[in-house]
């Protein structure tokens, strides 16, 4: 991942963000707020991957169009028929209520694609390491030992494959099943008589006698707060301001958005605006060496 | 013991209705937050009593395992979109008890998720595994007569055509659907049953053959190192 001003930030700053983030994405119906959420979402997923979402956000609109145009199929309030199917109304209401309904998901997906690739495990961890010590232990492990059982796993493939016991393309499916039974048995035998070393270990050094301490160390500093305050703010007003709700079936009804849509926009710029001057002041110092 | 207790009353006869009650009153679209909130709290007892038990680190280890071999699993067999990890949950449940069993499929869910991606499914995913591994533990964990492998198949098969796979659903008609009605319900559920079909022979398949001989790891591996003396102990 490039460089990010807002990952910098304490791990509750980026939490809460991505709380409101989704929570409005899921519960306004405004289109205009939608938009805006869809909008925000997309821009903060290209300034935080680049070029590699662009795959995503191609193979998202597809489905987005598909979701649109079958959720009149069962819905068929609405004042305006544009055509029946199977002998029930098309409304245009309820397209434009599709709409809806596939542009809030497409905000929710893209909203957990960044905090995916923004709230990273470890940063998990330090939030609730201290709410729930066992469990968070058992992430953190679960985490390290899936890409070495992966690991392990082909390296057992391999060696089978070397003496001659591999299964290929041309095996049967039973074959293909029994050969990755043996090859999964033998997985198990090898990381559960480990696991009993590592706990040795563990109880050796100490597991249970103190608190455990993170990887690494977050502390909520002055410009964490301000950040904090200002989302709370902004938050606030666009539940003071109101006007969020629309109704599309079976009338269409869309309040004139106001100022709290400003202070929406505003709250889901938060982080593109930040990546942003911390990108400009880079090209800034940099042109002046 | 009683503190457990008082957890679960309270979150099956107060946190729920509540919020069933408030999330009712909201316009719109009130049934999508208010079920994903419903399925959070209803995993909070399961998570409050494994935190006050304490446990061991060698339980810890062994559920740690169980939960990435559960993950793992899909990269060794070579049969395309056939996943062990159902299978691998039930059999740990089985093994180590109906709670271990719950937490193993919570957190096999939740950690499988930081490699594909976080999303609205996370929780329910959490959940019908979690409930998976849970139920197996409740049926097999104190009748030994009863692990054959046909059984284990027919039981994996069932749970998860039956079950989990449908409460998966649940999460896909809450969040596409822009209103609730049977036939939407019906749709989703006809249009999901493929997949679940597929999982569910998959996780029957794994049961059939790999039941036995993990159940039998586990089982010496409780009796090689006294894992549950360990337990009660403390």
């Amino acid at each position: 991942m490039r460089s990010d001003a807002f990952s910098k930030y304490h791990p509750l700053t980026n939490f809460v963000f991505f709380l409101g983030a989704i929570g409005f994405a899921v519960v306004i119906q405004h289109p205009a707020y939608i938009g805006a959420s869809c909008v925000g979402g997309a821009l903060y997923l290209l300034l935080l991957k680049g070029r590699k979402c662009r795959n995503m956000l191609l193979g998202m609109l597809p489905l987005v169009v598909l979701m649109a145009a079958w959720n009149p199929l069962f819905n068929t309030y609405g004042e305006h028929v544009l055509f029946t199917v199977f002998g029930r109304p098309y409304t245009l209401e309820a397209l434009c209520y599709g709409m809806a309904i596939a542009g809030i998901f497409a905000a929710m997906m893209l909203w957990f694609s960044c905090y995916s690739a923004v709230l990273t495990s470890d940063k998990f961890i330090c939030l609730f390491g201290k709410l729930i010590p066992a469990l968070s232990l058992l992430i953190v492990m679960v985490l390290r030992m899936i890409p070495n059982l992966v690991r392990r796993g082909k390296q057992i493939l391999d060696a089978r494959k070397s003496i001659g016991k591999g299964v290929g393309e041309n095996n049967s499916l039973k074959q293909k099943l029994h050969g990755g039974m043996q090859v999964l048995s033998a997985l198990t035998d090898w990381a559960l008589e480990g696991s009993i070393v590592t706990a040795d270990s563990m109880r050796a050094r100490g597991y249970g006698t103190a608190r455990p301490t993170s990887f690494r160390l977050y502390h909520m500093t002055l410009q964490d707060w301000a950040l904090l305050a200002w989302m709370v703010l902004l938050a606030a007003l666009v539940i003071a301001a109101g006007g969020t709700g629309a109704e599309y079936t079976p009338q269409i009804d869309i309040p004139r958005p106001g100022w709290g849509f400003i202070a929406y926009c505003l709250y889901l710029m938060i982080p593109s605006l930040l990546h942003g001057k911390e990108a400009v002041q880079w090209a800034v110092s940099i042109s002046r060496i | 013991m009683k503190r457990s207790v008082c957890i679960n009353l309270f979150t099956w006869l107060i946190l729920i209705p509540l919020t069933l009650f408030l999330g009712t009153r909201l316009t719109g679209r009130w049934y999508y937050l208010t079920s994903t909130l419903v399925i959070i709290e209803a995993m909070l007892p399961f998570f409050f009593s494994f935190e006050t038990r304490k446990p061991q680190a060698r339980e810890l280890v062994t559920i740690a395992v169980l939960c990435a071999l559960a993950v793992a699993s899909r990269v060794v067999v070579l049969i395309p979109n056939f996943k062990p990890t159902t299978a691998i949950i039930m059999l740990s449940g089985i093994a180590l008890g109906p709670e271990a069993g719950f937490v193993t499929g919570a957190v096999t869910a939740f950690a499988s998720n930081f490699f594909f991606s976080q999303g609205p499914w996370t929780p329910w995913q959490m959940m019908g595994y979690g409930f998976g591994g849970f139920f197996a533990g409740v049926i097999f964990a104190k009748r030994r007569a009863w692990r054959n492998p046909a059984g284990l198949a027919l039981f994996g098969f069932f749970t998860i055509l039956l079950v989990v796979g449908p409460l998966l659903d649940c999460c896909t008609l809450f969040t596409t659907g822009s209103r609730l009605s049977w036939s939407y319900a019906a749709a989703v559920f006809i249009a999901g049953f493929p997949y679940n079909l597929q999982h569910a022979l998959a996780c029957g398949a794994t049961m059939l053959v790999f039941g036995k001989p993990l159940l039998a790891k586990l089982d010496r591996l409780i009796v090689k190192y006294g894992m549950m003396d360990a337990r009660k102990e403390g």
